[in-house]
């Protein structure tokens, strides 16, 4: 195996990392902002799938098209989930949103099974991004790079939207000090609805975006949930920048280590994670949260 | 006309408790037929698939002894605690007479506690070799081949195809042991290329890093050990995308399900199914698989798959064993299930004398385009029949099995 190998191997890890940073922005935004583990954060995703999938079918739109639309489908529902099971038990310990989350990963996932189905789909990249270029000496296929670019363009844009407006602001004034906040008037309350919404949009971004890489099917979001809770473990809980250095890390040990020691490539990572734990337990940053 | 009106009811009410009395009578005299499967994740197309056949081996059987046959379907869930939950439920609450329809995970939990059921249990869709081997039971049966066996029938077909002859093979399957079990077949045959293998986690979604690892070392022909169903769908849509179809023939150890096989389209015809259970086109050569398809498109609209054709021939060689049995007394069936013989959608079956595994044939050949399309399928593997005396020895002793 060559340095050529190597490097795909690394971008492949890119490629991962950057769908990863999507997940894991969103899973740590919601936990900075009001503690909540989101555990239907993996069903948010495959809704994104399969949300793709039903409009290009239903209104014959075309990929991009249904891209955009996509996110906007899961957005109200993240919302009525956030309003009706976790608004009601905000003020409860992080074990009550944790039990929450997860029954509704569940049920979610009910849900797409009773109108999907519980088989997997196809669906083709685009016409003009079907085919593969040449990297490294290898083919790699064009889809995958497009993919991957979007995703660091939107989490980009994540990033300047917390960094640099009124709304992110205070955003970041509640992650820092949710009860200083609230006393100077910040609707705490209210925010967590609407990240909690944005979160799911990006999930479901992420899933659409996805689709053609990754196939649709009802607990599709899973893996990823896994992948993206490590991220934001090792980047340390609701601090942003740690998470899309977590992703990356997360991404890359799966890719170069499933490359080289492939029977040994889940061991490394959970080794990485728990070392970063033992030493980090604040995050790459050390500015997280221990809990 | 008034006085008729209580004769006219009275005759109206025997009327009635007769027709209700002749529906109960039927249902208390129908044989009871557990089917134990997959009915609900991302696994619920295999279960589909079981159920379907053995529905439509049951109607084109139609009543054994006079009797109604009445399938009670459990889901497993594909876990084995609860498999044994179910089949307990089935023996003690439905009073089943046999239990059809298990996969590997079933039938591994089902051998602790076989004794315990004391009902015929056949199996048509679990590889482990050791079912029929060393932890063979009296009361497990198998007539899907068994891991070894498709091993020859990858052999045979190394052997006699010079393109997978001078191929450089490499193995890229899940970290379990059927993978290095296929691995180790690859390695066996004598001359060949091995240029490498790499055993993904189970959990693998993207595939790349592993397809990276193959295309390095210059695979031209892969063999896949992926679990059948949504990964092995995505490994192949991704090997596509990588390029890696047009460089290397991709095998598949058992086959592909046709419903994956239909989701592929033209994709498929970059495999090779190097042993699969059961091959619907073998309708070409066996009446009796014609016979079971156009039924079972007649019933289910769809083609049947290789879990349908396998389900559905257990199915009969149960039916036939109560039959010849004369009654559905579970030591009958089982000493009648040891002698009989049944012409099936896979062919003529009997099982091994001694023990618990069918003569089944395995089923080699590339996927190719069916033209013109046959029950609705586009694609489909093209039937060569590998028969169960090249993969078996004659006795079961021989294999580890003592009943």
């Amino acid at each position: 195996m060559d340095l050529n190998f190597f490097l795909s191997s690394a971008l492949n890890g890119v490629v991962y990392g950057a769908f990863l940073l999507l997940t894991s922005l969103g899973l740590s935004l919601v936990f900075g902002l009001g503690r909540v583990v989101n555990f239907a954060h993996g069903a948010l995703y495959a809704l994104g799938g399969y949300a793709v999938i039903a409009i290009i079918n239903q209104t014959g739109a075309g990929y991009w098209t249904a891209l955009l639309l996509a996110p906007l489908a899961v957005v109200p529902i993240a919302i009525a989930i956030e309003r009706a099971t976790i608004h009601p038990i905000r003020n409860r310990s992080d074990v009550y949103t944790l039990l929450v989350t997860f029954g509704m990963s569940f049920m979610l996932i009910g849900a797409i099974e009773y109108v999907w189905g519980t088989g997997t789909t196809l669906l083709k990249p685009p016409a003009p991004f079907e085919g593969t270029v040449e990297i490294f000496g290898n083919q790699y296929p064009l889809y995958r790079l497009l993919a991957a670019g979007v995703s660091l363009a939107v989490s980009g844009g994540v990033f300047a939207f917390i960094q640099w407006t009124p709304i992110g602001l205070r955003i970041r004034a509640i992650t820092d000090d949710p009860g200083m906040a609230e006393a100077i008037g910040v609707n705490t309350k209210w925010l967590l609805t609407l990240v909690f919404g944005a979160a799911a949009g990006l999930a479901a971004f992420a899933g659409a975006l996805g689709a053609p890489i990754f196939a649709v099917h009802p607990e599709m979001g899973m893996g990823i949930l896994l992948d993206s809770f490590l991220a934001v473990i090792l980047g340390g809980l609701g601090n942003l920048p740690g998470s899309a250095v977590g992703a990356m890390v997360v991404a890359l040990t799966k890719s170069i280590g499933g490359g080289y020691i492939a029977d040994w490539s889940v061991a490394v990572l959970f080794a990485v994670v728990a070392i970063a734990l033992i030493f980090r337990p604040t995050g790459v940053f050390g500015r997280g949260r221990v809990a | 006309m008034r006085r008729l009106q209580p004769v006219l009811f009275a005759l109206c009410v025997v009327a009635l408790s007769t027709a209700f009395t002749a529906s109960v009578s039927a249902q208390g005299n129908s044989i009871k037929i557990g089917v134990l499967t997959v009915r609900t994740g991302p696994a619920s197309p295999i279960g589909d698939d079981i159920v379907a056949g053995i529905q439509t081996a049951t109607q084109m059987y139609g009543s054994i002894l006079g009797r109604p046959v009445e399938l009670v379907i459990e889901d497993s869930l594909f876990n084995p605690q609860n498999s044994v939950t179910k089949a307990t439920k089935l023996v003690q609450s439905n009073q089943v007479s046999a239990i059809l329809g298990t996969s590997s995970i079933e039938t591994l939990a089902l051998l602790a506690v076989a004794d315990r059921l004391g009902v015929p249990i056949i199996t048509s869709n679990s590889g482990p070799a050791a079912i029929t081997r060393e932890r063979c039971n009296k009361w497990v049966f198998r007539t899907n081949a068994e891991d070894h066996m498709s091993i020859y029938s990858l052999q045979d077909l190394i052997s006699q195809t010079p393109r997978l002859q001078n191929a450089k093979w490499f193995t890229l399957g899940h970290d379990y042991p059927w993978s290095r079990l296929v691995a180790g077949s690859v390695k066996e045959v004598k001359d060949l290329n091995y240029v490498g293998e790499t055993f993904a986690p189970l959990d693998t979604t993207d595939w790349a890093p592993f397809i990276a690892r193959a295309r390095s070392a210059g695979a031209t022909a892969v063999i896949m050990p992926v679990t059948l169903g949504t990964p092995l769908l995505q490994f192949i849509q991704q090997a596509n995308e990588f390029g890696l179809t047009k460089e290397a023939v991709l095998v598949a150890p058992i086959g592909l399900p046709d419903w994956l096989v239909a989701k592929l389209g033209s994709l498929s015809t970059s495999v090779v199914s190097a042993g699969s259970w059961a091959a619907w086109r073998y309708e070409d050569s066996e009446p009796t698989t014609k016979t079971f398809n156009e039924a079972f498109y007649k019933q289910h609209g769809r083609v049947a798959g290789m879990q349908s054709l396998q389900a559905g021939s257990a199915a009969l060689m149960l039916y036939n064993a109560i039959a010849k049995a004369g009654s559905t007394d579970p030591a009958a069936v089982v000493k009648a299930l040891e002698s009989v013989e049944v012409r099936t959608p896979v062919g003529p079956l009997k099982f091994q004398p001694g023990g618990r595994q069918a003569l089944s044939p395995l089923f080699l050949g590339p996927y190719e385009a069916v033209n013109p399309p046959r029950y609705g399928a586009q694609f489909a593997q093209r039937v060569e029949v590998f028969p169960a005396s090249k993969s078996l020895p004659k006795s079961a002793a021989e294999l580890g099995c003592k009943l």
